[in-house]
């Protein structure tokens, strides 16, 4: 078997993400306005979490409504360094990922649930540790949050930061997804079973998985409590927040490991759009846009977008290539 | 003496509303193997029928209850038919169902938060406030209702479940259900059924809920939907009797919790509760193995 880095397709795949990088790196230097600037680090941070969350909930296929618990205890767990420890920012950041990652670990016992006994269960996770953290008011503040002290210059090279940990995400997506460690993960999403039958222990992988995915997510949550530089934990914990990174994977396509970055970009536009013209339509146009999608095109955008091309592209000759 | 006295009987009437929350929840899972994320939903459309119902047209809450029932039948029945039943085969059970009837679930907030705006509600009676003073404890005629309306749901399933022909036949789908085609059942309609059964215990439960507490669009759904799921995995699947006895420890764990819990967190015992269960006893305590 060849390597995830080797052959055309990789070859592709690393030139795309070096362009579209380095595009997005100079567009600042270029000069776009300020708007614009705070939007995109947005849908970086966004475009990183959702890519996470596409491991344990695509790759996996374990559907967590529980993500937001390492978001928020990146974010607190950051904040708290900056104001207890005045540590630089970035290792601000680092230290937040690191927790959240010990914390997805402690929630090993879960991993043992498959389906819908997982999902539930990660709603408690989820729910359970918004309530402890707003109530533990010495270290998130309670309700009244807490304010980081972000300066414009951090803000303003935050954008770099979540360009390179989108990156360096992307990567992992794609080095998970084609190695044989996707292979395996593949082999436990279709049944667990069976592959433990043939020496691959789910619950092993699902952990290694799990706290990869939740120690991303507390970075991700550091990063976003940079931008917003004022966070809350019922915000932070809050089930739409958890919800976000579900709508955006299936939106963009569960288990394709680049899919919620094009989730991500229509969630954010919308969200935009919406917030602007319909805030009271929100919710219901995103449960509606996964109706649709889980009755229409399974693989969301990139099942739409394998389908035009299709339809229109030129009939290429169809390569062993993995959906 | 009289407060831990106050405490077992106000476990014993919150049992009430868990059990009826959860009926639904495990008929519909029992039957189709469908963990109905839209159960939450359904609970909060049956608290606002059950609100326009006296608001609008004076109707008692209690006396409403047909109507809402027949109601959230139909929306069940709609719900099956419309989008469950479309999902591929062998995808019923796994996250397309989850995520389709989340879906379902964020659509019926949105509505319920269009047509009343995000306030707290609730139903409120002459008698909401009345009391029967029993050894010594006060026991709201409300709460008392509740549970007796509990009861008469777990006769009335127990009934349908083991006395009718429709009740022999859901039971038959839920254990084989190719084997029932077969003999001539017709799995779809044995599924819709059971499918609008489910939503109308929902809507039920929903109403019973407005009369005891607030509800809005923003809060309602997610607790009721992990508390019931907390009753329906502790008692087992597919267990009416099971469903009574472990909303009765669920409810009582809750109450309790009050004497050793700061009273903001006592919310969340109800969520360690779920995940500790499923972690010690995933097969329930009355049920079978549930774990792959």
């Amino acid at each position: 078997m060849m390597a995830w880095y080797q052959g055309p397709q990789a070859r592709r795949f690393a030139v795309a993400l070096v362009v579209v990088v380095a595009l997005l790196g100079v567009l600042p230097v270029i000069g776009i306005d300020a708007y614009i600037h705070n939007q995109l680090t947005l849908l970086f941070i966004t475009i990183a979490g959702a890519l996470a969350w596409n491991w344990m909930g695509g790759f996996v296929g374990q559907i967590s409504f529980g993500h937001a618990a390492m978001f928020g205890i990146g974010a607190f767990v950051s904040a708290r360094l900056m104001l207890s420890l005045h540590l630089p920012v970035p290792l601000c950041w680092l230290g937040g990922a690191v927790v959240a990652g010990v914390f997805a670990l402690g929630a090993h016992p879960l991993l043992r649930l498959r389906g819908p006994y997982f999902s539930i269960a990660t709603i408690g996770l989820g729910e359970a540790s918004r309530l402890v953290f707003t109530f533990w008011e010495k270290f998130t503040g309670g309700s009244s949050g807490l304010s980081l002290p972000i300066d414009s210059i951090m803000k303003y090279q935050l954008y770099w930061y979540a360009l390179i940990l989108v990156g360096l995400v992307a990567i992992t997506s794609v080095a998970i997804r084609k190695s044989s460690l996707g292979l395996k993960l593949l082999a436990i999403k279709a049944d667990a079973d069976a592959a433990a039958d043939v020496g691959i222990s789910a619950t092993f992988y699902q952990d290694l998985i799990f706290v990869l995915s939740g120690a991303v997510m507390g970075l991700t949550g550091g990063m976003y409590a940079s931008y917003q530089s004022f966070i809350e934990p019922n915000d932070m914990f809050g089930f739409d927040r958890a919800i976000s990174f579900v709508l955006i994977a299936v939106i963009g396509g569960v288990g394709v490991s680049l899919g919620p970055v094009l989730g991500a970009v229509v969630f954010v536009l919308v969200k935009i759009y919406l917030l602007t013209s319909h805030p009271d339509l929100y919710l219901g146009l995103y449960g509606l846009l996964l109706i649709l999608v889980v009755l229409f095109e399974p693989l969301g955008l990139t099942g739409l977008y394998r389908r035009i091309a299709r339809l229109v592209g030129p009939k290429r000759p169809a390569v062993g290539q993995a959906k | 003496m009289a407060r831990l006295l106050d405490m077992v009987v106000s476990a014993v009437l919150l049992a009430g509303l868990y059990a009826t929350m959860a009926y639904g929840l495990g008929l519909i899972y029992g039957v189709l193997r469908v963990v109905n994320l839209a159960h939450g939903g359904v609970i909060m459309v049956g608290a606002y029928l059950g609100w326009c119902l006296y608001v609008g047209f004076g109707i008692d809450p209690y006396l409403s209850i047909p109507l809402v029932a027949v109601a959230s039948f139909a929306i069940g029945v709609a719900m099956y038919q419309g989008l469950v039943r479309r999902l591929p085969r062998g995808a019923a059970g796994g996250p397309a169902s989850l995520l389709l009837l989340f879906g379902v679930w964020l659509v019926l907030r949105n509505i319920a938060y269009l047509l009343f705006k995000g306030d707290d509600r609730s139903i409120r009676t002459e008698y909401s406030s009345q009391s029967l003073t029993l050894l010594g404890t006060h026991i709201s005629i409300n709460r008392l209702a509740v549970v007796g309306i509990a009861i008469l749901i777990a006769v009335g399933m127990h009934l349908l479940l083991k006395r009718t022909q429709t009740g022999r036949a859901i039971r038959a789908v839920a254990q084989n259900a190719d084997s029932c085609t077969v003999v001539g059942i017709n799995t779809n309609r044995i599924y819709t059924l059971t499918f609008g059964i489910g939503s109308a215990l929902a809507g039920v439960a929903g109403v019973l809920l407005a009369t005891l507490f607030s509800f809005s669009p923003g809060t309602t759904g997610s607790p009721e939907l992990l508390k019931s799921f907390v009753v329906v995995v502790l008692a087992g699947l597919g267990s009416v009797g099971g469903v009574a006895v472990s909303a009765l420890i669920v409810a009582t764990v809750e109450v309790f919790a009050i004497l050793v819990l700061p009273s903001y967190l006592t919310t969340a015992v109800g969520f360690v509760l779920l995940m500790v269960v499923l972690v010690l006893r995933p097969g329930g305590l009355f049920g079978t193995r549930v774990l792959s």
